[in-house]
């Protein structure tokens, strides 16, 4: 594996350029299919693999910035975004950002910050993954069709929301000013409430130190009732201008490895592509239950590394690594499986 | 101009107004220059386009993000607009979807 070894030349350090290839093309999978950016995901990769924390948080936003401009256009041809759905969601989130970011300023001072921002990822990714699993078994129409329960879920309404459901009871409350959004099917819902939400998601974003991709995807599912394909569209849109302000001010701080971040983007542009067109053959609750067993796993990385930090054994942080890798591969391998194997099907039909 | 175009042209000078002064404040506090930006690569072994990018890095960053950024910009449309015709070719066309759950 020696031949593949290159010098970076910003970062100073070798590296293989063909496992560059394969991170930025597992990354680029699922961040076309979830509409996430995976800075989860790469960042500590990179960081496990030898990059400086700095340097990795840098290369990765250049790859998301680069990765999600094809996936987004793609998304954008199947009419998968809601684009003023999506420019309050960026405005919002920003101003949600800074305050969570103020937050843990605050905290800093007070002591250890580090270790409470952990026990809140943890609790937030079991806690989404727990919601989506319950979600899926309790309220996916497949599921129900058997108890004759009437389902919204006609193939031309694009009003979603479980009877019920967390969204539905928000959509009661008449707080004016009141917004309607036609691409994801939503008639009435106060602008409040949608801010609040983005403040929210912003919130947790910069508290956590994360994109926000992976909290944001749900909230629009679960709180204001978008359908999954259109909230991952207009989730990725958010991602692309998230990654554009972050290539561009981490570059300025001289934290980009341009040559590592131009190899990841190639295999990310691949995978990106896959990943967004497989969304066609997956259908929404697809989706869900994919995305809650990824981040389901993700948190037990999370909480590898917490016993890691608590114990000091290095094996922990060694594991942490090897599950969070593992699931970045598994989820890619499944959703490529299954694009092919439905792209078959949709042959021999034809 | 069409709304989607309009949005995407205010964010980008939202974002990219917010990352300039973002990372020049924090230089003036104290009257103090930011050490980040300072920072210079050792090109001494270097040759090709591994120089090229270190001397581009080591004198000026500004330029460095311009480029950086745009290549990334580049790269992944010509490489998302290269792919797409490889799946087209597989049968894998996307158009327009009706959304279900």
């Amino acid at each position: 594996m020696d031949i593949f070894n290159i010098y970076l030349p910003v970062a100073e350090i070798e590296f293989n350029a063909l496992l560059l290839f394969l991170i930025g093309f597992c990354v680029g999978v699922l961040g076309g299919f979830f509409g996430v950016g995976g800075g989860w995901i790469v960042t500590p990769a990179l960081n496990i693999f030898g990059f400086h924390m700095a340097y990795a948080i840098g290369t990765d936003l250049a790859n998301i910035f680069g990765q999600s401009i094809g996936a987004t256009k793609k998304h954008h041809k199947m009419g998968n975004i809601d684009w003023k759905l999506g420019g309050i969601s960026i405005i919002a989130s920003i101003v949600g950002l800074e305050i969570g970011s103020q937050v843990v300023l605050i905290l800093e001072k007070a002591g250890d910050v580090g270790s409470i921002v952990r026990w809140c990822y943890l609790f937030l990714m079991f806690g989404l993954g727990s919601l989506m699993f319950y979600d899926y078994f309790s309220n996916n129409p497949k599921k129900l069709k058997n108890k004759s329960v009437e389902q919204n879920t006609s193939a031309g309404s694009k009003q979603k929301t479980q009877k019920g459901s967390i969204a539905q009871k928000l959509h009661k409350i008449k707080l004016p000013p009141m917004i309607s959004f036609p691409a994801s099917g939503i008639k009435s819902v106060s602008l409040w409430i949608v801010i609040f939400v983005f403040l929210f998601t912003g919130f947790l974003s910069g508290f956590l130190g994360v994109g926000g991709g992976f909290i944001r995807m749900p909230a629009l599912v679960y709180l204001i009732g978008v359908p999954t394909v259109i909230a991952v569209g207009t989730d990725l849109m958010s991602v692309l201008f998230a990654g554009a302000y972050g290539c561009f001010t981490y570059a300025l701080k001289g934290r980009v490895e341009f040559v590592a971040a131009f190899i990841m983007l190639i295999g990310a542009s691949i995978g990106a592509q896959i990943g967004a067109t497989a969304i066609k053959y997956i259908k929404g609750y697809g989706i869900r239950i994919l995305f809650a067993i990824m981040i389901v796993l993700a948190g037990c990385s999370i909480a590898l590394e917490q016993i890691y930090k608590i114990s000091e054994i290095p094996i922990f942080q060694s594991v942490a690594g090897i599950v969070l890798m593992g699931t970045a591969v598994i989820m890619t391998f499944i959703i490529i499986t299954r694009l092919i194997l439905e792209a078959k099907k949709e042959t021999v039909k034809y | 101009m069409s709304i989607k175009k309009i949005i995407t042209l205010l964010m980008l000078c939202f974002l990219f107004t917010c990352s300039y002064t973002n990372t020049y404040a924090g230089g003036e506090i104290g009257g103090k220059t930011e050490t980040t930006l300072n920072k210079k690569v050792d090109t001494k072994d270097l040759s090709g386009v591994n120089l090229w990018i270190a001397e581009l890095y080591n004198n000026d960053k500004i330029l460095y993000a311009v480029v950086v950024t745009l290549v990334m910009a580049t790269l992944g449309s010509i490489m998302a607009f290269g792919t797409d015709l490889v799946l087209k070719y597989f049968g894998m066309n996307v158009s327009k979807i009706s959304h279900s759950e």
